[in-house]
């Protein structure tokens, strides 16, 4: 078990269902939905055609315009999440850059404008070169690293829908072993033609907003957006007199060793990355308030997922909602884990247990309280946040208030 | 910056490289000094004299058939040779073994990158007709590690890194620390990378075959790492000892030398040093090193963004036994890497 408790100082959001903390706090409670239409590219072709595209987004308002070209959307996005949670924490003042790091979890990042590069290449036989500029899921790492000076550490997470899930238990970890007095940990991720049509020809896109654990559900919906913590030793927090948001408690991260998109189907892989978790970090099944699902809106995963609770939980399995906010904020893939992990402190922080929107009727084979009647109060203090992914690459995050 | 308080050991090697697939070809080109990198096709680079090292003794069918080829991208094909071959090479069966006891975190490089280009090229020449779903799961660059890790049932942690030049020393540093944590007890970590044709030309409109994409290559590069007692209770052949590992994130401008001197910090005399990314062209990571023994790889086998498994892979087949050796892998805007071996 972790001997350095680590303490989350400061928390940014950038995505559909807000664009920093307070906003996304308040359509959290609200159970404000942000999937609509999404006009990023031409999705006419596609069954589906809705998303949870961030809006009104004018890279202007928080970079100049030299600047602005130099970052991918994705590249963006992280930079403006980090910096609210940087700026949330105080840190940067506190302590050498060279103990800051950067711990990223990314997707498809720069894709959306390499696709552009891709486009004109085939059209005129050669395309505008800075469009590949963020092509690698890397870039965004730097891009913060460079922007906020920091020099401690800078890695990039690559694990699809488990990224940034994966990238907090890491960066605490960094922390926890005396590596960085503090780390900017998360996920950033754009949406893009590549995983917009990929997820379209796989066929688990579901042409209305996504219904996690729902009857008739078809599959998810794409969001966008990064989200980020600044993590330190609880202790040195606590000396410095930083605001304590919450904490990370440690998580696992397993592969299922099973198929590289379908989920083992009997829900043990799950459990086992789930029960390690709490192995991990000693806490015990009855403390655990909820669970924030990977609840994508799949048929399969929802049903899995619900397997694995009862695996774990046993009987205690009535009396520990899994809930999903992909309904909320889309599946976010590369920087779903992170805006998950914001999502599950906001409500603890919040006394709530987040609503699981756009019910369309009870799953036989779904058959757990998934909140889909509303968000409800609760004195929980322990919560914990799946996120599975492509490869089998599962995660586990436990964090309290 | 710490250093393992868990011994922790080598036990296997594994090599897909420009200098052929396997550890034999890898030893002869470092031995002979011989470069394995051949000429881009001038009409692919624009103009004659740029090199790239493509794994050209590598062929898939040799391995696997051709509906598992089929099913995976280049780089999760080096990935999951690889793999086989580290697993033999440290006498692992990970079934027999304990499957939930063995974990894989690699570096990627451009993984997924060629499995995109075309997912994307059907759908822009030919609409959604020309979508091809078998080729999207293999778009994300945990597939070689995933892959690998459901070929051979490792079940343990599992994790992907993309850092630019220090993809492999970033995934190196995490399989450390999960062996350190005890959530395995062994862990197999290293790079792969793949250079397909169609990167060369978006490498040349970038203007980095003039750069850091000249001597670009492809490979995996494989070890297999393990606590010390476990090695040595299963009676596994230890080929080194992990030593200190430091890292800097980036170096901070004015205050350069702040993050070079934690970078610096511990390190001896090393008899051997491979240098990997562009730490060739550091004179002050180059500089201190006296009489250490250079093996520049990027010369040899080319560079890649996971050049680094290969870079640790040819330290320790070269390094004489007993002898203390260093890795220093470094990336154009950071990470930088330092981490110490002793050679068995």
């Amino acid at each position: 078990m972790r001997k350095n408790r680590i303490a989350i100082t400061g928390i940014g959001i950038f995505c559909a269902a807000g664009k920093d903390v307070p906003s996304f706090t308040r359509n959290l409670l609200e159970g404000r939905s942000a999937i609509g239409p999404v006009d990023i590219f031409d999705v006419s072709p596609f069954p589906s055609r809705i998303g949870a595209q961030v809006r009104d987004y004018d890279p202007l308002a928080y970079f100049s315009a030299k600047t602005a070209g130099e970052l991918s959307r994705a590249d963006q996005f992280g930079v403006i999440a980090a910096g609210e949670a940087l700026a949330d924490s105080g840190v940067k003042d506190r302590c050498s850059p060279y103990d800051i790091g950067v711990s990223m979890g990314a997707g498809a990042a720069g894709m959306l404008q390499a696709e552009q590069w891709l486009r004109e290449k085939l059209a005129a036989g050669k395309g505008r070169p800075s469009l590949l500029r963020g092509i690698l899921p890397d870039r965004t790492s730097t891009a913060i690293v460079r922007h906020y000076g920091l020099g401690g550490y800078q890695g990039s997470i690559t694990t699809a829908c488990s990224s940034s899930a994966t990238a907090i238990g890491w960066g605490a970890d960094l922390v926890a072993t005396g590596r960085l007095k503090a780390v900017v940990c998360g996920g950033s991720d754009a949406i893009s033609l590549l995983t917009y049509a990929g997820f379209n020809s796989l066929r688990v896109v579901d042409p209305e907003p996504c219904a996690p654990f729902s009857l008739g559900r078809k599959g998810i919906s794409l969001g966008e957006g990064a989200a980020f913590f600044v993590l330190e030793d609880a202790e040195e927090a606590a000396r410095r007199g930083a605001r304590i948001r919450g904490y990370v408690l440690g998580y696992a991260a397993v592969g299922e060793a099973f198929h590289m998109t379908a989920p083992e189907p009997t829900g043990a892989e799950a459990a086992r990355v789930i029960a390690g978790a709490l192995e991990h970090t000693g806490v015990r099944k009855e403390d655990v308030g909820w669970v924030n699902a990977h609840g994508t809106g799949t048929p399969l995963n929802d049903m899995v997922e619900s397997k694995a609770m009862k695996l774990v939980f046993g009987e205690l399995v009535g009396k520990v909602p899994l809930v999903s906010t992909k309904g909320l904020t889309g599946h976010c893939l590369g920087s779903a884990g992170a805006i998950e992990a914001v999502a599950t402190i906001v409500s603890l922080t919040e006394g709530i247990i987040p609503q699981t929107l756009n019910f369309r009727g009870r799953d036989p084979e779904c058959d757990l309280d998934y909140g889909h009647e509303g968000a409800r109060k609760s004195s929980a203090s322990v919560a914990l946040s799946n996120s599975f992914a492509f490869g089998g690459n599962i995660t586990t995050l436990v964090v309290s208030r | 910056m710490t250093s393992p308080r868990t011994e922790i050991v080598v036990t296997g090697l594994a090599a897909v490289s420009p200098a052929g697939v396997g550890l034999e070809p890898l030893r002869e080109v470092i031995g002979s000094g011989v470069s394995a990198l051949r000429p881009i096709p001038p009409e692919l680079a624009g103009r004659e004299g740029y090199l790239w090292g493509r794994a050209e003794g590598f062929k898939a069918s040799d391995f696997m058939s051709p509906l598992k080829a089929r099913k995976l991208d280049r780089c999760s094909q080096f990935a999951v040779v690889a793999t086989g071959m580290a697993l033999k090479n440290a006498g692992l069966d990970p079934a027999a073994f304990g499957a939930t006891r063995i974990g894989i975190v690699l570096g990627c490089g451009f993984g997924g990158i060629a499995n995109s280009e075309e997912f994307l090229r059907g759908y822009m020449t030919n609409g959604v007709d020309g979508l091809v779903p078998m080729l999207f799961p293999n778009t994300v660059p945990n597939a070689p590690a995933s892959n690998a890790s459901i070929e051979y049932g490792m079940k343990g942690p599992n994790a992907t890194f993309v850092q630019r030049f220090c993809s492999a020393e970033a995934a190196f540093q995490m399989a450390c620390r999960f062996l350190e944590e005890g959530r395995a007890d062994i862990m197999l970590t290293g790079g792969v990378d793949e250079l397909d044709p169609f990167m060369i030309e978006a490498f040349r409109d970038m203007g980095q075959l003039r750069r850091f994409a000249d001597g670009f290559s492809e490979g995996a590069g494989i070890l297999v790492l393990e606590k010390g007692d476990v090695a040595r209770k299963r009676g596994a052949a230890i080929r080194a000892e992990v030593g200190h590992i430091r890292t800097v994130g980036s170096l901070l401008p004015g205050r350069e030398g702040e993050g070079i001197a934690r970078l610096l910090s511990g390190t001896g005399n090393p008899a051997v040093v491979s240098l990997s990314g562009v730490a060739a062209g550091m004179p002050c990571l180059t500089g201190p090193l006296g009489h250490s023994r250079i093996l520049e790889t990027g010369s040899l086998l080319g560079r890649s963004l996971a050049m680094g498994g290969l870079a640790m892979a040819s330290l320790i087949l070269s390094a004489p036994r007993g002898a203390s050796a260093l890795h220093y892998g470094a990336s154009p805007e950071g990470p930088y890497y330092a981490i110490d071996f002793t050679v068995s």
